[in-house]
């Protein structure tokens, strides 16, 4: 609680808090949202791919996504931990925050071996079981990430 | 440099865009009846192409329409429910564009994949578009009449409870449901990723990204795109009828429709993208330039629609 408490108080929480600047929480808070749209767009383009949609596109045409996704997830990192300073004491503590923080850390974690499989496959070979059920795991974690998101402006103003 | 929303008149904008929906789907159902008495695979095309225009175009008709009755409710002499009932006929026949816009849309897709769409697809969208047509057209005659009594059809007919308006009904239920609107803005983020990621996708193949992909196969994946897409015009039109007046007033919204306009544009060529479809489907198809400067402006679009969205509460006032 005490560090909790600390962010919040520290100079830049009450900056991205308080500053009435468009540089403060209205840009970090935008490029929060570009950073999720770049992040979960290039995920589930690659999710649609394992689960069979166009699937004359070779695999690894897809390698893009994971430099898209690599980008993404430090510019929504930075973001999101500036965004957090400013509302410490009150998110530290709160269901849907965490939550939100859990489905995150899920649906990066079912970037790790989606990359092996498209980096090591074959072209041709038609995406197996193992690799549907983890695109399927990623597009609801993606979808329950931004919707705990979206839903903590309403539940913890 | 006065503001956008200073410097444009919405309500007489209003008075300009309006005739665009009637006229346009005139045009285009004149198109496409053209095609099946010619049996016309380009003319056909052609009215599917023109429709999509119209039903994106219908967008900004219906708002400055919004905004026009907040202007004229202060005139004393102008009739509240005759402005409330054009209004509802006006969702009407904007849903039914939109609808008529999206089957023409699958028809094009479905064209361009396999050389012609689903039988059955094309007369649809015409037996939907001459639907719609019917309702703009009274929605017109509707509007026409708040202004210019001269073809009033008869005395203007007695006060109607504003909450039996449609409109009335969705704003009321957005505004005091507490739930509501927090699900419609995490579908509308929901959607927002769908379409983006899928756009992504295929912009960056044009600028050269994944050259060993054929064209044809990331096609595959523009009605995902559309999904995204449908779903965010829906959430997004219950934003709007449920709280015009926050967007009226806000210069982002206006950025924001405008590149949503250029962005939809961008859509329709993506889908019927002519160079690109050669015997090989497009395999090490290198876009040419005037391809490329299209995908940065398509980016860009997506790019502007999402800051101006998401600064909407803080350049403007809105939610």
């Amino acid at each position: 609680m005490g560090l909790l408490n600390w962010l919040e108080s520290s100079s830049l929480g009450v900056w991205v808090h308080e500053s009435p600047s468009v540089w403060a929480q209205p840009t970090i808070l935008t490029l929060h949202t570009m950073g999720m749209a770049v992040l979960v767009g290039a995920c589930w383009v690659l999710d649609l791919r394992l689960l069979g949609i166009s699937r004359n596109i070779p695999l690894s045409a897809f390698r893009w996504v994971f430099r898209a996704v690599a980008i993404a997830l430090v510019v929504n990192l930075v973001t999101g931990l500036l965004l957090f300073t400013a509302r410490a004491s009150t998110w530290g503590t709160a269901l849907p925050f965490l939550v939100k923080m859990v489905l995150v850390v899920a649906s990066a974690a079912t970037v790790l071996p989606i990359r092996q499989y498209v980096l090591r496959g074959v072209d041709g070979q038609e995406a197996g079981g193992n690799a549907r059920l983890l695109a399927i795991a990623s597009i609801f974690a993606w979808s329950g990430a931004i919707t705990a998101g979206r839903l903590l402006a309403y539940l913890v103003p | 440099m006065p503001s956008i929303t200073e410097a444009v008149n919405l309500a007489h904008l209003h008075l300009l865009l309006n005739h665009i929906p009637t006229v346009g789907a005139v045009v285009a159902l004149g198109l496409l009846l053209l095609a099946f008495v010619r049996r016309s695979e380009p003319l056909k095309h052609a009215g599917l192409e023109v429709l999509f225009l119209i039903a994106l175009l219908t967008l900004p008709v219906y708002m400055t329409g919004a905004a026009a009755y907040q202007t004229l409710r202060k005139v004393p002499t102008v009739s509240d429910t005759a402005i409330r009932i054009h209004q509802d006929v006006a969702l009407y026949g904007f849903t039914a564009i939109e609808l008529a816009g999206f089957v023409g849309w699958v028809a094009l897709w479905q064209s361009r994949r396999r050389g012609r769409a689903a039988p059955g697809l094309v007369p649809a969208t015409t037996v939907l578009l001459i639907v719609s047509l019917a309702i703009m057209a009274r929605a017109a005659n509707l509007g026409g009449e708040i202004r210019h009594p001269e073809i009033l059809s008869g005395a203007a007919g007695p006060a109607i409870d504003p909450s039996e308006f449609v409109a009335t009904s969705i704003s009321s239920v957005m505004v005091n449901s507490q739930w509501v609107w927090p699900a419609a803005e995490t579908v509308h983020f929901l959607g927002l990723c769908l379409s983006f990621g899928v756009l992504l996708a295929i912009n960056l193949r044009i600028l050269g990204v994944m050259k060993q992909v054929a064209f044809s196969d990331l096609h595959r994946l523009l009605p995902w795109g559309m999904l995204g897409f449908g779903a965010n015009l829906i959430t997004g039109m219950l934003f709007f009828v449920g709280q015009p007046g926050q967007y009226l007033s806000s210069a982002p919204f206006y950025w924001k429709v405008i590149f949503l306009m250029i962005a939809g544009a961008n859509f329709l060529y993506l889908t019927v993208f002519g160079k690109a479809w050669k015997a090989d489907g497009g395999v090490k198809f290198d876009a040419n330039l005037a391809d490329k400067a299209m995908a940065v402006t398509s980016l860009f679009a997506w790019v502007a629609v999402l800051y101006a969205g998401r600064m909407l509460p803080f350049l403007g006032k809105s939610f």
